[in-house]
Order: C-alpha cells, then sequence, then structure tokens
C-alpha cells in the first residue's frame, strides 16, 4: 500500500482524524482537571453547597 | 434498578466513576481491531483500490455525526418537556462531540473524494446538508455560551436543536432526493448492503468500536458539565458570602 499513487491521501485521512479524536479526548481531560481543582480550591477555603451544608 | 436511578447527578457521578475507564478502553480496542482487519484483511477495491481504506474512518465518523445530533434532539425532548435533570447536561456534552464527527466525515470525504472525483469539494445536496450539520453543531455550541444561566442555555438550545433536526433526513436522503455526485447509500438501504462481506464486517466492527468511544466521551462530558455547574453554584455562593448557606 505504501507505493500506492494516493498512500498521501489514505494516511492523511487517518491523520486528521487520530488527531481530532486526540484532541477531543485530551480537551475533555483537561476540562475535568481544571474543574476539579478549582472546586477542591473552593472547598479548601470552605465554600459548600446548601445540599452539603444540610448533610451537616 | 431503572434507568431512572441515575437521574439523580450524584448517582450518575458515581456510575461514570467506574464505567468511564471500561467504555473508552472496549471503545478503543474493538476500533483498533476494525482498522487492523481494514487494512490486514479487507481487500483493495476493483475500481478505487487501496483509498477506499478511507471508507473505514468516514463512514463511522458520518454515521456518529448523525448519531451525535440525534441523540441530541432526544435529550432536548427530555429538557423541554420532562425536565429531566440530566437531559440538558447529556445535549451539552454531546455538542463538541457531534462537531468533531461531523469536521472528521468533512474532512476524510474531502481526502477521500480528490483522489477519486478529482476536487476537494462540490457544492452537492450530501456535502452540502453535511456542512450545514456542521455549521448547526457550531450555532448550538455558540448558543450554550451566550447565555450565563445554564438552565436557560439549555432550553434556548433545545430548540434550536429540535429545529435543526429537520436537516438530519435532508442528509441521510439527499442521495435519493437530488442528483449527487456522492454516491447513494450503500449499507443502510432496502434490499440490504451492497458492499461485499469481507468489506463491510470491518467497517461494523470500527463503527461499534467509536460508537462506544463515543458514549465514553459523551459520559466524561457530562461529568465535566454536572461539576462546572457545581463549580458554578459555588462560586455564587462564595461571592454572596453564603458559605453557611
Amino acid at each position: 500500500m505504501l507505493d500506492d499513487p494516493h498512500f498521501g491521501f489514505i494516511f492523511a485521512a487517518f491523520f486528521v482524524a487520530g488527531l481530532i479524536v486526540l484532541a477531543l479526548s485530551l480537551s475533555i481531560w483537561f476540562d475535568y482537571r481544571r474543574v476539579t481543582r478549582d472546586l477542591f480550591t473552593l472547598e479548601q477555603i470552605g465554600t459548600r453547597r446548601r445540599s452539603e451544608g444540610d448533610r451537616g | 434498578m431503572s434507568l431512572l436511578t441515575y437521574a439523580n447527578p450524584q448517582r450518575f457521578l458515581r456510575f461514570v466513576h467506574y464505567a468511564l475507564i471500561p467504555v473508552l478502553v472496549i471503545g478503543a480496542l474493538i476500533s483498533a481491531t476494525g482498522l487492523y482487519a481494514a487494512f490486514a484483511f479487507a481487500p483493495a477495491d476493483y475500481q478505487q483500490g487501496e483509498t477506499v481504506r478511507i471508507m473505514y474512518i468516514h463512514v463511522p465518523a458520518a454515521w456518529l455525526s448523525m448519531a451525535c445530533y440525534g441523540l441530541m434532539a432526544l435529550s432536548s425532548i427530555g429538557t423541554l418537556v420532562w425536565r429531566h435533570p440530566l437531559a440538558d447536561v447529556s445535549a451539552r456534552a454531546m455538542v463538541p462531540i457531534g462537531a468533531a464527527f461531523t469536521i472528521i466525515c468533512l474532512i476524510t470525504g474531502s481526502l477521500w473524494g480528490r483522489p477519486m472525483w478529482g476536487t476537494w469539494w462540490v457544492w452537492d445536496a450530501r456535502l452540502t446538508s453535511v456542512l450545514v450539520l456542521f455549521l448547526i453543531y457550531c450555532g448550538i455550541l455558540a448558543l450554550w455560551n451566550a447565555f450565563e444561566d445554564p438552565a436557560r442555555a439549555g432550553r434556548a438550545a433545545a430548540v434550536m436543536t429540535l429545529v435543526g433536526a429537520i436537516n438530519l433526513p435532508i442528509v441521510k436522503f439527499s442521495v435519493d432526493w437530488w442528483n449527487t455526485l456522492h454516491q447513494p447509500a450503500s449499507v443502510f438501504r432496502m434490499g440490504g448492503p451492497t458492499i461485499d462481506k469481507s468489506m463491510l464486517w470491518p467497517l461494523f466492527l470500527v463503527a461499534v468500536g467509536m460508537t462506544i468511544f463515543m458514549v465514553g466521551l459523551h459520559l466524561a462530558g457530562m461529568r465535566n458539565e454536572i461539576l462546572q455547574r457545581r463549580l458554578r453554584t459555588m462560586r455564587l455562593l462564595a461571592a454572596s458570602g453564603g458559605d453557611d448557606a
């Protein structure tokens, strides 16, 4: 397949698709890390949600 | 235990905590197996030669671009009709995933079209309707970000999603309703698939794997959205000095 005249198109299609899926997965992962870090920071300074406050 | 059990965000987060990694790993493994089969066992096409391999990523991405929108539309009904607590969370989390699969479909289609059709792009009904689908995804994403209050954003996005759902049958049947350069349906059609079995089973394997992986990304996105809303509430409480509320 490497000597196929259209190998570049095939490679580019799979490369771009992989790159987009990777970027999407990483953005979701980094978003999760950011939001959990911010939640932890708020909890450290004593902020609680009402539902958690009710539970004591 | 019914699905309604997971309507509680706390229970849903616990479910995601245990299910997320297995779902993503299973999806990735099945996709990788399907792609290996697509290159190792599936034959080259008698007309297109090796270029037909692009089908194994283009077609599942096209299916998922529509499936994601279909799930968004169902979630939007859940938001507007039942006000299900996780419905707009589900719809919000699906937008970037659906947009990603749609852009993969468009780019891989273009890379397939250039050597086979002699052009990167034509304004035929199938290609144009998929481009419109991508623009609708972008519009819904912009709408979500235009509102400060996620509940208001959810209702506005749900209305736009349901209006945009009219594009789904147009995408699907565009190749039948109009004369297009894009080929007609060759898998989901009356009379059965026209693709040979040797090419069909790796295609289905990739499609199933990518669908499971998409479900994993959706679960992860929903978890982020729930935590994001929790963070917003806590910031509002902190700003109003309501730490003891």
